[in-house]
């Protein structure tokens, strides 16, 4: 009797496991084809794409790189986006952690206040205060300037950095911060000595989220920079593409570029970022 | 022996310290502290976001079109002409924004992608990370990263990649006509549905994510244990996986439905609110108020308080349905 159950079972869990690979398969080429086409196009010459948009290129054209690499300014796109995303990756870590350190370990009648309003804005939509921002950073004259861009960026990843960071270091022992204390160490050398080792992990989580979201930041920077100097990659090539109207090769070309940085980091780190982004949504 | 002696040493120093065992210099000194580490980002964080919030809602209610408002030249306080001065108006700018049809439309759209997400990217992403929990199959890192590649690159490119393949001479029409000879491509009577398909396509590998990992905490003895008792798959899923995921069901629910009011970079990129407007969300439409033609200012900001006020209710249910479910971990 138990063994017949057991092969029931058995069979229909095959054609579950079988419908299950099929279905997930569909729903993983549907995320991963359009990407494809789009690599595979910027391959195309733009005769070659009009002719046949779905059929694989006949050659590999790598002119379109060349040719979009020379009138896109994308050298100089992606220093600047380097620039942004690196700047602001140790500004919010450093941050991150100092607040993160006082919340956690030096008792203040504030932090609770203070700590509150940091929740609130991890939940904020950065949406509805754009204009005001923007209207603010022209009135204090840094439109189009590189401070002006980064500013914005570390107060708006702030909020997630200094949570992340007051949570692990919540978990560091008080013992630890108390005994040097009382060995007369000032906070100062708490934090660099202790608590900035200790937080190598969480600091790693959080520089991977600040990396990728400041990456492809686009609503801000394109509002807050009009000169080629100051545009990070995808404003670049948004601008670019919109200048093309049919050359098709250089746009698939273009967008190709913007789409291998990412990739690549994405790659690396897929176990990091999902594992944020999982304990991003539990947070709220 | 050499661990006691210092033990003792800590303990004879405690005995010196005053009732505040770190005595009154060390609060002095702990106070100072405490407020260089907070301060530097603190202040950022204010200027950045909580600043613009109270100044977004001042300025809706003035008649501020641009000009300097700090320095000899403000239209606060400036010595300018009168009639060049900024004034506080009251609600006019509210008025003129509810009176505007297309602040519905675009409200109307904020309300389609809020439906997308709700019966579309989370049944969706439950439905995957199920199959993938359930199902014990191979490969599951490699169907989770593909499947939520396309949410990590920049929405720029994707917007531009869709837009190419809808287009009217794209690819997509070739694709359509492999099995139905003859189609042509007009302009679509419902402009919105190719920007809620690509925000499908986007977005639901996030909450495969959010599922996965949730599903990963239940004890599958306890399903493995209802099925020997009989139980059906159907049962299983009814009485044991879904309550174990309530509160993270509701929380994502709550995040799609704010995270709604965030599309701005997809549409901008992919239709900038066209054509006729017909695509217009609210931050588009923000966006074109203070940009597009003369600066309308007071009606952008408005709209930004609109989406101030929806955005923290929004928060406010989140932190209510948190304390009932214990969503946080």
């Amino acid at each position: 009797m138990s063994t017949k159950i057991k092969d029931t079972n058995s069979v229909g869990s095959k054609i579950f496991k079988a419908i299950t690979y099929v279905i997930l398969i569909l729903f993983a080429l549907l995320a991963i084809l359009p990407i494809l086409w789009l690599i595979m196009s910027s391959f195309k010459t733009s005769q070659e794409y009009q002719l046949d948009r779905l059929g694989l290129p006949k050659g590999i054209f790598y002119k379109n790189y060349i040719e979009a690499w020379k009138r896109g300014n994308f050298g100089v796109y992606i220093i600047n986006s380097v620039v942004y995303t690196s700047i602001t990756t140790i500004a919010i870590c450093i941050l991150g952690m100092m607040s993160g350190f006082a919340f956690a370990k030096i008792p203040n009648k504030a932090t609770k206040g203070i700590y509150a309003s940091y929740v609130v804005g991890i939940l904020m939509t950065l949406q509805s205060i754009m204009i005001p921002l923007f209207i603010i950073i022209n009135q204090v004259k840094l439109y189009d300037t590189k401070l002006g861009v980064l500013i914005p960026y570390i107060g708006i990843g702030l909020p997630m950095g200094v949570y992340l960071c007051t949570e692990f270091i919540r978990s560091v022992p008080n013992a630890l911060v108390e005994s040097a204390r009382i060995d007369g160490a000032p906070y100062g050398r708490i934090f660099f000595g202790i608590i900035v080792p200790m937080s190598a992990p969480v600091a790693t989580t959080l520089a991977i989220l600040t990396v990728s979201g400041t990456w492809n930041e686009f609503m801000l920077i394109n509002m807050l920079t009009s000169s080629t100097k100051n545009k990070s990659l995808p404003v670049g090539i948004q601008s670019f593409a919109g200048s093309l109207s049919t050359d098709y090769g250089k746009l698939f070309a273009s967008l190709t570029i913007g789409l291998l940085p990412m990739l690549i980091f994405y790659l690396v780190f897929r176990k990091e970022i999902t594992k944020g982004v999982a304990a991003g949504a539990v947070k709220g | 022996m050499k661990g006691t002696e210092v033990s003792k040493k800590r303990e004879d120093r405690i005995g010196q310290a005053p009732k505040n065992f770190l005595g009154l210099s060390s609060r002095g000194e702990e106070v100072m502290a405490y407020w260089t580490f907070v301060l530097p980002g603190f202040l950022i964080y204010l200027f950045v976001m909580a600043f613009p919030t109270f100044f977004a809602a001042f300025l809706s209610l003035t008649n501020y079109r641009g000009g300097a408002l700090f320095g000899p030249k403000s239209v606060i306080w400036g010595n300018i002409a009168p009639e060049r001065k900024m004034k506080i108006i009251g609600f006019d700018y509210y008025a003129q924004m509810f009176h505007d049809k297309y602040f519905w439309l675009a409200l109307k759209n904020n309300m389609w992608i809020v439906f997308i997400s709700v019966f579309g990217q989370i049944p969706l992403g439950f439905i995957m990370a199920y199959l993938i929990f359930r199902g014990m199959i191979k490969g599951k890192d490699f169907f989770q990263t593909v499947i939520y590649l396309p949410c990590v690159i920049s929405t720029v490119v994707i917007g531009r990649l869709w837009g190419a393949f809808t287009a009217p001479n794209g690819a997509l029409p070739d694709l359509i006509r492999l099995f139905k000879p003859g189609y042509v491509a007009g302009n679509s009577t419902h402009p919105m549905i190719p920007v809620l398909f690509v925000i499908l396509w986007m977005y639901t590998g996030t909450y495969l994510i959010i599922f996965l990992a949730n599903l990963q905490k239940i004890d599958t003895s306890v399903i493995e244990a209802a099925k020997i008792d009989g139980a059906t798959e159907m049962q299983a899923l009814r009485y044991i996986i879904l309550p174990a995921l309530s509160g993270v069901i509701v929380t994502s629910a709550i995040l799609a439905i704010s995270g709604s009011l965030k599309s701005f970079d997809l549409i901008y990129v992919m239709t900038s609110g066209g054509p006729a407007k017909q695509t217009y969300v609210l931050s588009i439409f923000m966006y074109d108020s203070a940009f597009k033609g003369a600066p309308n200012y007071p009606l952008a900001n408005a709209v930004s308080m609109v989406m101030c006020i929806i955005s923290f209710t929004m928060i406010g249910i989140t932190k209510a349905v948190e304390k009932k479910f214990g969503g946080r971990e």
